[in-house]
């Protein structure tokens, strides 16, 4: 157990206001009851045209969640909105109306969108493609479904889409009620979502989604299964705009709408959920508005703000909306309001795994005839090596033999060329990281991985993700860590900053909280490449010490990438020289170091 | 079938004009250009306002290339520049140019079609087949910009430069090379060619104000699979220029007009380097 130290740590905490669930409950009652409320005190036009934005504002939601939290840039949110709003035009229109047909053609719809959202995510979150690939699968989808609506001949009514369907009865203000009421109760649970332990998750995969998949996250399966829950609330939030409305037009799948929704999120401030609501009901009320009166004008100043915004103001308009909310609350109550930051989470002990996946007499890292080739470039040719539990096997050799090459071919199936790896005697085959990690590995990058703009009790949290499912409405205030990780978090005083975000701690404190998070993991192997690279004296001695630790108390095998010899040499209980791709030498600290041939590689003694 | 032939290197040849500009800015820079579809656009304008003035429609070339070009150093400067890190939000903004271009080209000329004479009408024997003259122009010009910015590429001393900064720009800012010098010519120098483009491909169709966002896509998804070479851009504009012509003859227009985005997302998927050989 270990006490936090408030004092220090909240000065520099992310301003973050705490999730008070009982305000945070009147406030979304109040908000609920504004939107039951409204129509009494507004022109119908206004009711009229509002029903729409609030609609639009929950696509702009989903929009927000996956670009702004979890960094997947989609220009086809509209494609599934359009599959909800045809689902209810198409089948109204051939089938008739009634309220069982009505239900069904809902529900259908949220399946095909979620449907067709699995696709899309299996399709742009593929391995080995680009990020600027998901723009162009999100891209290529609100096209194809708008040309698929508009070959639809009679069927989907073309170009001109289907009007004039019988729909629900029900008066407009009630639409507005609907409407009003879902966006609140959508909002508020997106909020607790997006607050939550599994909201950070979506941050971290943002921040930095390859050190995710070496925690064991599954972040393609996150990044498919938010896609999928997305466009599932858009198609419903479609279904109810063509209920309202009893007019569905091909442009509402095209990837123009689609654009559209990133213009509200944009100018709302993306990743403020409250921004893009906001903006869209701001922006769209005012294009009913000013279209009429200003054509074209108007168009041409959300373009430029659109432009300015992305430019210069990534926060979009949220951060002068929250200044003139906090202005209008102290005017109103007389004082200023006190932000109250959020309280790091309590460390406690996590009790030991039953560690399943080491067998007695089993190599933790087995490596036959490796070979990783780059076209015509033969980087690692041949290496067989084997580290046993409890072992810390150093891997020596000059720039360009191989080490990090290695490293990277052990933690990732898709790496190798050809040859064998097992890590605690399972085959790695083509496993991707995620998998290797299952089967007991831990790496520690060369450059310090974490996620920046996490705290680092979230950067803890999240290595413990695929251990402790992370809850998706509330910030646990315990964070239970494996002991060896709190060795390194105590011992670098790590567990004083659990809530200053991780781009803030200097170089050493960086490569401790890397360490503790993968240590989190409870691995059974550690793969560490350079872990000293950059620190001081005393740091590198004390990472030297807690290596040893780990050896002889948890019974890690580590497998250490290392040019300091003298670092190698007080550790090591065995060393391996790599050299020009090859194992050049396997063998105790005292033989290797002395030897001949690691003079030669490292003080250049010509024979 | 020879009209499905001629069909179909006609149409990569308009491909490949309409992308060009649009490939040497992600070539160079790692930036899309949204706003590639407001400089045809404006190149589909300048032809209107030259033709309203009634000079020769050849005078609408230079025009409309200069005035890109003057254009796109403008936006370099204010939208591009800051943005250089953050690829993806250079696409949002140079989209939301775009927008802004498009407005402004409404409110000057409405937003009404407008026909522009076609400077070289009539039909051609090709193969003992009637064809459009201009069509057939349009491969002459495609194969004049391969030849050309091959050639500043290979031959000039700012291509040597620029192929500096397209394999590793740190090393060359290291060397010396105002790099962000060879980012801004290669910018104008693109929204020139995307003007030029969008002044060559007007007599073919009529002028409005979202004659460029048809071709947006269509370009950025050549340009994505051919992964950033001239060469690579020719085959992708011939396969998937082809596939778009054929199945549209032999299927169905829709089908065709979706051809090249489907087709380009696939074998991206497959291959994500596309047509590039590495």
């Amino acid at each position: 157990m270990t006490e936090r130290d408030s004092s220090s740590a909240l000065q520099i905490i992310a301003p973050e206001r705490p999730i008070v669930p009982l305000g945070f409950f009147a406030a979304t009652m109040g908000c609920v009851a504004l939107a039951l409320a409204a129509p009494l005190m507004l022109d119908a036009y206004t009711v009229n045209v509002l029903t729409r934005s609030l609609l639009y504002a929950m696509l702009a939601l989903t929009l927000d969640v996956l670009w702004g939290y979890a960094g997947i840039l989609s220009y086809g949110q509209s494609a599934f909105f359009a599959i909800g709003a045809y689902a209810l035009g198409l089948t109204s229109t051939h089938l008739g109306f009634s309220f069982g047909l009505a239900t069904a053609a809902f529900f259908g719809s949220l399946g095909l969108a979620g449907t067709v959202a699995a696709l899309t995510g299996w399709l742009g979150f593929g391995r080995g493609v680009t990020p600027l690939y998901v723009s162009v699968v999100t891209l290529a989808l609100p096209i194809v479904v708008k040309q698929g609506l508009l070959s639809g001949g009679l069927f989907t009514g073309s170009s001109s889409g289907l009007s004039g369907f019988d729909s629900f009865d029900l008066e407009v203000d009630n639409w507005f009620r609907i409407g009003g009421v879902a966006l609140v109760v959508l909002t508020a649970l997106t909020w607790r979502f997006v607050k939550s332990d599994a909201g950070k998750i979506l941050v971290a995969i943002r921040e930095n989604e390859l050190r995710c998949r070496y925690l064991g996250i599954p972040t393609t399966t996150v990044k498919i299964g938010l896609l999928v829950a997305s466009a599932v609330v858009a198609a419903a939030a479609g279904f109810v705009y063509a209920s309202y409305t009893v007019v569905v037009a091909p442009e509402l799948a095209g990837f123009e709408f689609g654009t559209q929704v990133l213009i509200w999120v944009a100018l709302g401030g993306r990743g403020t959920l409250l921004g893009p609501v906001i903006g869209t009901l701001v922006i769209d009320l005012a294009s009913a508005e000013l279209s009429a009166s200003i054509p074209y004008i108007w168009e041409l100043a959300v373009g430029l703000a659109f432009v300015l915004v992305i430019v210069a103001m990534p926060g979009g308009f949220s951060p002068l909306l929250g200044a003139f909310v906090r202005w209008t609350l102290r005017l109103l109550l007389g004082r200023h309001l006190r932000v109250r930051n959020e309280t790091p989470p309590r460390l406690t002990c996590a009790a030991p795994r039953p560690s399943a996946r080491v067998t007695v007499g089993v190599p933790s890292i087995e490596i036959r005839n490796l070979r990783r080739r780059f076209g015509s470039l033969t980087v690692l040719d041949g290496v067989d090596l084997t580290v046993h539990p409890a072992e810390l096997v150093s891997l020596v050799g000059p720039n360009g033999a191989g080490k990090t090459t290695l490293i990277r071919c052990i933690a990732d199936g898709a790496e190798r060329s050809s040859g064998q790896v097992f890590i605690n005697g399972h085959d790695i085959s083509r496993s991707p990281p995620e998998r290797c990690v299952a089967f007991g590995l831990g790496r520690k990058f060369q450059t310090a991985t974490i996620f920046d703009t996490l705290s680092v009790g979230d950067c803890l949290r999240t290595a413990r993700a695929s251990h402790v499912a992370p809850s998706l409405h509330r910030r646990d205030p315990i964070l239970a860590l494996p002991r060896a990780a709190l060795d390194v978090i105590n011992a670098t005083g790590l567990d004083k900053k659990l809530g200053i975000e991780a781009r803030h701690l200097s170089h050493g404190d960086k490569q401790a909280l890397e360490l503790a998070m993968v240590l989190a993991l409870e691995p059974s192997v550690l793969l560490l490449d350079e872990p000293t690279a950059g620190l001081t004296k005393p740091e590198r001695a004390l990472i030297g010490q807690i290596l040893v630790q780990l050896v002889r108390e948890h019974k890690l095998s580590v497998l250490l990438v290392e040019h300091d010899l003298d670092f190698v040499r007080d550790i090591s209980s065995r060393v391996i020289v790599l050299h020009q791709g090859r194992v050049a030498l396997d063998g105790s600290v005292s033989d290797v170091v002395g030897s001949d041939l690691v003079r030669k590689i490292y003080a250049g003694v010509q024979e | 079938m020879i009209s499905h032939i001629l069909d179909v290197v006609t149409s990569a040849a308009i491909l490949y004009v309409v992308a060009a500009g649009l490939l040497i800015v992600f070539g160079v820079m790692r930036i899309i250009n949204f706003a590639h579809g407001g400089f045809l656009t404006m190149g589909g304008y300048s032809v209107l306002a030259v033709s309203n003035l009634g000079l020769n429609l050849l005078v609408a070339l230079p025009v409309s290339f200069i005035f890109g070009a003057v254009v796109g150093m403008a936006v370099e400067r204010l939208v591009v520049r800051p943005l250089y890190a953050r690829p993806l939000d250079a696409i949002l903004a140079t989209w939301g140019l775009g927008i802004v271009i498009g407005q402004i080209i409404t409110l000057a000329y409405d937003r009404g079609v407008q026909l522009v004479q076609n400077p070289i009408p009539g039909a051609v024997m090709v193969l003992g087949e009637n064809y459009s003259r201009y069509r057939i122009a349009m491969v002459a010009v495609a194969l004049v910009f391969g030849v050309v910015l091959a050639s500043i590429l290979r031959w000039t001393r700012l291509g040597l430069l620029t192929r500096a900064v397209i394999m590793n720009e740190d090393l060359a800012r290291g060397l010396g090379i105002d790099t962000g010098l060879i980012r801004f010519v290669t910018f104008s120098l693109g929204s020139g060619l995307a003007c030029l483009a969008g002044a060559l491909i007007t007599p073919l169709s009529s002028v409005d104000p979202s004659l460029g966002t048809s071709w947006l896509v269509n370009a950025f998804m050549l340009v994505l699979a051919s992964g950033a070479s001239l060469i690579s851009l020719a085959i992708a504009a011939v396969v998937l220029g082809g596939a778009q012509v054929l199945i549209s003859s032999y299927a169905n227009p829709v089908y065709g007009s979706m051809a090249i985005v489907i087709l380009a997302a696939l074998l991206l998927r497959i291959r994500p380097q596309g047509f590039a050989r590495d």
